[in-house]
């Protein structure tokens, strides 16, 4: 259902903007070979024809070919993903693992400098955009401090910068929203409870308070890796990161629409599996969901 | 565990001051698509290709070209002998004869499977093995271009395409030139390796690579920082940057591509008399925008054609001079002596500063009293409005480049009018009519004795002169950044040759 409505939407819009063929010729290609690409791609059928083919083939997964490089435009996305889910993996990890433990902190400290200090880091981590925090770390990094590659693929070290460029946006939502999940929790009854039971702050604070707040984090999760694959689409331009996202983009420009088309329809399932597990953490932090 | 996280960031700094030694690392802005010599429209994509391949004519710095694995003779009017030389191996130690030759003009003549450079050789009949090293080229009708074309013809393997298949050889290229393909890991790299045994020389330079980096700033700090040796399509802006580095510089080379305006569009108004076209040429002052709009990168000229392309004429492309009282008189003498107001289109971001480029010309005819209503244009609608004749402007800006470095792919393209009876319609790039110049031009399409052919592109290109059709502007530089221990000039048709490349230490 999801892929086809991604794949009907990617049809469409594309089909939207014009066939693509005066963009794959030079200027001087003749008449007589625009119209022969044409007909090659089916481009002359009517649109009604050209959907109706476009789902048969997707329905025996045939996603077309490259209209640049005449290869199977699937493989040629698929194989791309890994460097992109590398990527968010990483901006994933390193928000959670930096915003969660500043957002407790920031709670933990209210109305102490420490608790400003991340607030107005986390403001800023929001704010900033994703090609202006790129070249700043390109510039101090790489150009004036020379200690890590401001481009490329392959080690730890190449992974650092577009991690955290990438990752920047989310940990800063989650270091927000953490602080103000564990504020709300720590007031609540069930704290002065666990407290008045002579628990040890510590267990209060990360196996009571945090576990409740963690619920609207996970939701973010969820929702922000969606800007976390948005936000790889300019971070690997940025770095020459051999990912999906700088794929794609190069693919809109070029009018490749059997490669945009492929990539809507896995970025879709994507981000619908990663919305059920969104759903399936729910089960496991909170035990209302599980019965209800 | 401490001293583990030295160890670590000891290693991870020894790691960034890695050499890159004997090889040559070449940016460029996107991956090629293919390998295949002949079924690409990028240059990005031919870079990397003409290091792996041959071409049958190569094309020298000059815009000339000269016989490069083998020679043409016209026999007659159609034609051709093409001798190869012998001894001639690629990569995978098949010989070069006449009957790869053949199966390379068949592969690109082939109906069914059409490949991008096809076109280049469509009036093509026949081809004919005479001997080992000979054979012989029928065509249709005189095809005075042939020699020019057969610097398309990028010669691969007979034996490896029948046995792996096109798409394998895509990805695995076997070809007769100075590198052999190594590997290709897409959107990261694609390595090449000397051939000792290339048949013009042994290579100087070891390994070549070649690295997609999209983002032009990133490609700057590449080069800054030692990770690249080459960088494409510098900016102006970034000029004074990679000048003031020390570790590299600015190399510059006159450009394939004019840049111009062509008027007339609908057809009528006062853009249909000559007086007020030459009057608007005049009235720009292509030096200014030279020197001030493209930082230099730009050389001005005054006929469709500049020096690298056959039919080219010193004398009739000399920039028409500034001079705006001048145009303020030919203005009066058609009948505006207050000026008149035209609407203009211009692409954005396509060409050097290409809207600064058309914001200085409006500006500079305000002076003489015309007013332009310019409108900046996306590039791919403006493709559109282009090939559809759609413009909904009195004269649009463009770029044209010319891979054939002949005057027929931009005269006779950009400005044959139709008016000969008989003969083709007027083409979709051009709103001049001038039966003189269409006279011209065709004719010389039907010759193939050169000397002939240029006393013809001479009279065209007085036809030009006289009638204005266009405000020419410059004939633009392409802008390289290079490491200083690279010793290698940029050439005209924008090819990263690594054999005319050395490292010095």
């Amino acid at each position: 259902m999801v892929a086809w409505g991604a794949a009907t939407l990617a049809f469409f819009l594309l089909y939207l903007s014009g066939d693509p063929v005066d963009l794959l010729l030079p200027l001087d290609a003749s008449p007589e070979a625009r119209a022969e690409l044409r007909r090659a791609y089916g481009f002359d059928d009517p649109l009604y024809v050209q959907y109706g083919r476009y789902l048969w083939k997707l329905a025996h997964g045939d996603f077309g070919v490259s209209l640049r490089s005449q290869e199977p435009a699937l493989p040629l996305v698929l194989g791309r993903m890994p460097a992109t889910l590398q990527l968010a993996g990483a901006g994933l990890l390193f928000a959670l693992l930096l915003g969660i433990p500043a957002g407790v902190l920031a709670a933990l400290k209210k109305g102490s400098f420490l608790e400003l200090l991340v607030m107005v880091l986390a403001l800023l981590g929001q704010s900033i955009p994703v090609y202006f925090l790129g070249l700043v770390l390109i510039m101090v990094f790489g150009l004036k401090l020379h200690w890590l590659p401001i481009s490329g693929y392959g080690t730890l070290r190449h992974l650092i910068l577009p991690t955290v460029t990438v990752g920047t946006f989310v940990t800063a939502s989650i270091a927000r929203l953490t602080r103000n999940g564990v504020l709300q929790e720590l007031r609540s009854d069930y704290v002065r409870t666990a407290r008045a039971k002579g628990l040890h702050e510590r267990v209060v604070v990360y196996k009571h308070a945090l576990r409740n707040a963690a619920i609207p984090v996970v939701t973010i999760v969820g929702l922000q890796l969606g800007a976390l694959l948005s936000g790889a689409v300019i971070t690997e331009t940025i770095f020459a990161w051999p990912g999906m996202g700088r794929f794609v983009l190069l693919a809109v420009e070029q009018g490749d629409f059997p490669v945009v088309q492929a990539s809507v329809i896995v970025f879709a399932l994507m981000l619908s599996l990663v919305n059920l597990a969104v759903d399936l953490a729910y089960l496991w932090l909170d035990p209302r969901v599980r019965y209800a | 565990m401490q001293k583990r996280w030295w160890v670590f960031l000891a290693a991870a700094f020894l790691g960034l001051a890695f050499a890159r030694g004997d090889t040559l690392v070449i940016a460029q802005g996107v991956d090629a698509t293919t390998l295949d010599p002949v079924n690409h429209q990028e240059t990005p994509t031919g870079n990397v290709t003409a290091n792996i391949f041959d071409n049958f004519y190569r094309r020298l710095p000059d815009g000339s070209y000269e016989p490069w694995l083998g020679e043409a003779k016209a026999l007659d009017d159609l034609t051709w002998e093409l001798s190869i030389k012998p001894g001639i191996k690629f990569h995978n130690g098949e010989e070069l004869t006449a009957e790869v030759l053949k199966f390379n003009f068949d592969r690109l003549l082939d109906p069914k499977k059409p490949l991008k450079y096809s076109t280049y050789f469509k009036p093509i009949k026949k081809v004919e093995v005479t001997g080992k090293y000979t054979l012989k080229v029928y065509t249709e009708k005189p095809f005075p271009l042939f020699l020019t074309r057969l610097t398309y013809l990028w010669v691969v393997p007979k034996a490896y395409i029948e046995e792996k298949g096109a798409d394998y050889f895509a990805n695995h290229p076997v070809g007769t030139g100075p590198y052999k393909f190594v590997r290709w890991v897409k959107d990261q790299e694609i390595v090449l390796e000397a051939n000792p045994d290339y048949w013009a020389g042994k290579p100087k330079v070891k390994r070549v690579v070649f690295r997609p980096i999209p983002e032009a700033s990133s490609r700057v700090v590449e080069l800054l920082t030692g990770g690249v040796d080459i960088i494409t399509n510098l900016s102006p802006e970034a000029v004074p940057t990679v000048e003031g580095s020390g570790v590299a510089e600015v190399r510059s080379v006159p450009s394939i591509r004019n840049i111009f305006i062509i008027l007339d569009v609908k057809g009528e108004g006062p853009l249909h008399d000559p007086k007020v076209r030459l009057a608007l040429n005049y009235a720009v002052d292509k030096e200014a925008i030279v020197k001030h709009v493209l930082g230099g990168f730009g050389v001005p000229v005054g006929c469709p054609l500049n020096p690298y392309m056959f039919g080219y004429d010193e004398e009739l492309c000399k920039p028409f001079p500034y001079d705006p009282e001048k145009a303020k008189k030919l203005l009066a003498e058609a009948g505006y002596p207050n000026g008149f107001t035209f609407s203009m289109s211009a692409p954005s971001g396509r060409y050097l500063n290409d809207r600064q480029v058309a914001e200085a010309v409006v500006g500079q005819l305000k002076q003489v009293g015309v007013k332009v209503d310019l409108r900046i244009k996306e590039w791919s609608s403006y493709v559109k409005q282009i090939l559809n004749r759609k413009l909904d402007t009195d004269a649009w800006m463009i770029g044209w480049g010319n891979a054939q470095f002949d005057a027929d792919n931009t005269l006779f393209t950009l400005l044959y009018g139709g008016t000969v009876e008989g003969g083709p319609p007027q083409t979709k790039f051009s709103y001049w009519k001038d039966p003189e110049f269409d006279k011209y031009v065709l004719e010389a399409q039907q010759t193939v004795d050169q000397e002939k052919r240029k006393e013809l592109y001479k009279k065209a290109l007085e036809r030009v002169r006289q009638g204005a059709p266009w405000i020419f502007l410059h004939q633009q530089k392409d802008i390289y950044g290079v490491a200083k221990r690279v010793k290698w000039q940029p050439r005209p048709d924008e090819l990263l040759w690594a054999f005319d490349m050395e490292l010095v230490k």
